[in-house]
């Protein structure tokens, strides 16, 4: 057995949690291997002093959404939500109970969340907004069946377009803009897809009366506080998203329909 | 204005703004009828278009202007497509031309449905859009186009079998909602100045993008459908293969060229490339970490890409008797 089988490295604190980990824990401890804890995991823990157990922090991410570079992480927060989720999801239980075809929707959009995500945080550079520790309990309880899998898969991506619908205003480069349009009509055909599974023949929910206004045709939208609220109340996040500095109050519009599954 | 309860729901800063603008129509200013009628209509959106239209007394600024002009034109477009689809038109012979295919449609579990459900959004767009205050300039209404793509009151086009074949039918769709997304995409920036009409058009494009969606899935849910359309609804590859069309109807080399045109990329490429466009921002989405394995494709699905109207106008001519723009 070579020594890199006898050896985890845990870099994340979360890592910690996850079931694979716990067994090449068990694993390396049976053959005399060795734990290694990277210094970026001490950075995202505490040690509970009377017990001595290390548990990952609550960490809020705060976020300054009175400059573009505080929207663009403002949208890097809802794809690693997304990417994470999905990423979850394709090994999940719930996944297993999908057909061939509702699996494909499933692996593509794991597949663009993930671009998303890395996209930003190479684009954000320096800026961007540290990695968020997730809550792998939740995650797992949200993946645990093909009803909650589509019913979860759906508010997030309705939350992400009526995020990103929400957020183009407060753009002041018409580049990230345009960059920001790319994303989120591929967010609304992720919508539309999932909606379209748990819609059966009905043929309407892709763009149900629930998110698309009857009378004027417009999609969902919601300003950022109403996203971040949306986002911590699926406490999948370890800790929350916070709002440091508000945008533009001269452009703020009214919330259209929250996104809730039905 | 105090009898209209939904007006509540407004938060403070435009409640602010619509104060000052009542305090100006008491002072003998009068709102425009586009307020006035989307109040009437207790729709806060459609009220608060008009009123950012209200706001600037000399019109809209020309940029603005000229967005929603052509905006306009679009769902005009797309409306009276469905409409002659469904047998809605006020054109005898639109109905007729397609009662073939519309009868296919009613077999299918859920496609009359999905047509009914997108030609009601494409009707709201319209109205939306003139409610902001855009303007029909080529007076277009349901005799002003030959679906079949021949510019012709009589059609014979290359599009021509979309009257009377579905899978045809739903080609033609997908690509008049894919273009309707490139042609918005293209458009936002032109909207910065106004942030109640770019949010619109934002919302308007991402309902287009779920048509779209929709009818990918549609299309490979029939037998003989190719991979490439995806049940994720996403567009993968570029040029006419994107289509993902395995029926070319009778004039192959003009459908494809208008696919072609559809998915590809437009006359200037640095601003409008191809669907098949996989760097974003500078970057090269193959060199991203943690994407191993996911192969071109799905960098090319993951980002949608603008045209210019220029691009789209040569889209959509052929199907404009009158000359547009």
């Amino acid at each position: 057995m070579s020594l890199e089988k006898r050896t985890v490295v845990i870099d994340r604190a979360d890592a910690l949690f996850q079931a694979t980990t716990r067994r090449g824990f068990l694993r390396a401890m049976g053959v005399g291997g060795s734990i290694v804890l990277l210094p970026s995991v001490f950075a995202a823990c505490q040690s509970d002093g009377a017990t001595g157990v290390v548990t990952p922090t609550n960490t809020t991410y705060t976020l300054d959404l009175s400059n573009d570079i505080g929207i663009l992480n403002y949208a890097y927060a809802l794809e690693q939500l997304e990417a994470a989720y999905y990423t979850a999801a394709i090994t999940s239980t719930g996944f297993s109970q999908l057909s061939p075809n509702e699996q494909e929707v499933l692996t593509d959009l794991q597949k663009h969340e993930v671009i998303h995500r890395e996209w930003f945080k190479k684009v954000l550079g320096t800026a961007a907004i540290p990695a968020i520790n997730f809550n792998t309990t939740t995650v797992g309880t949200l993946t645990a069946n093909r009803t909650v899998l589509l019913s979860t898969s759906q508010a997030l991506e309705d939350t992400g377009v009526s995020a990103y619908n929400g957020a183009g205003k407060y753009l002041t480069t018409p580049a990230y803009l345009l960059l920001a349009g790319k994303i989120v009509s591929v967010e609304a055909r992720h919508a539309a897809a999932i909606r379209d599974i748990r819609d059966g023949a009905n043929g309407r929910l892709f763009a149900g009366d629930d998110v698309v206004n009857t009378s004027t045709g417009l999609d969902v939208k919601a300003e950022p506080g109403t996203v971040g609220g949306a986002v911590n109340g699926l406490n999948v996040i370890l800790g929350s998203i916070a709002i440091g500095t508000p945008p533009d109050a001269s452009k703020k519009t009214p919330d259209a329909p929250a996104p809730t599954p039905t | 204005m105090e009898n209209q309860p939904i007006l509540d729901t407004i938060d403070p800063e435009l409640m602010d703004r619509l104060a000052v603008r009542r305090e100006e129509i008491d002072r003998g200013s009068t709102p425009s009828k586009g307020v006035i009628a989307a109040l009437a209509l207790g729709s806060v959106p459609l009220a608060l278009a008009a009123l950012s239209k209200d706001l600037y007394a000399q019109g809209l600024p020309t940029v603005i202007q000229n967005v929603l002009d052509f905006a306009l034109a679009l769902e005009i477009f797309e409306n009276e497509f469905y409409k002659a689809v469904l047998g809605r038109s006020a054109s005898a012979a639109q109905n007729t031309a397609f009662a073939s295919v519309r009868a296919s449609a009613a077999l299918v579990p859920g496609a009359a449905a999905t047509l009914d459900q997108i030609q009601k959004h494409e009707v709201s767009h319209v109205n939306f859009l003139l409610s902001a205050g855009a303007k029909n300039v080529f007076a277009l209404d349901a005799t002003t186009f030959d679906f079949t793509g021949n510019r012709s009151a009589t059609g014979g086009g290359p599009f021509a079998k979309a009257t009377t074949d579905l899978a045809f039918l739903l080609e033609v769709a997908q690509g008049a909602e894919d273009t309707g997304v490139r042609a918005y995409k293209g458009q936002a920036g032109n909207l910065m100045s106004s942030p109640a009409i770019l949010e619109a058009a934002l919302r308007i494009h991402s309902v287009e993008a779920r048509h779209a969606s929709r009818i990918r899935r549609m299309r490979r849910s029939a037998a003989g459908a190719p991979a490439s359309v995806r049940y994720s609804g996403t567009v993968r590859g570029g040029d006419a293969a994107a289509a993902g069309a395995t029926d070319l109807g009778t004039n192959a080399a003009a459908v494809t060229a208008a696919f072609n045109r559809i998915y590809g990329a437009g006359a200037d490429a640095a601003t409008a490339p191809s669907e098949a466009n996989i760097t974003q921002g500078g970057i090269d989405l193959s060199t991203l970490p943690n994407t191993t394995g996911f192969g071109t494709e799905a960098f090319q699905e993951a980002f949608d890409e603008p045209l210019n109207r220029s691009d789209v106008v040569a889209i959509v001519q052929p199907f404009f008797i009158p000359n547009i723009f």
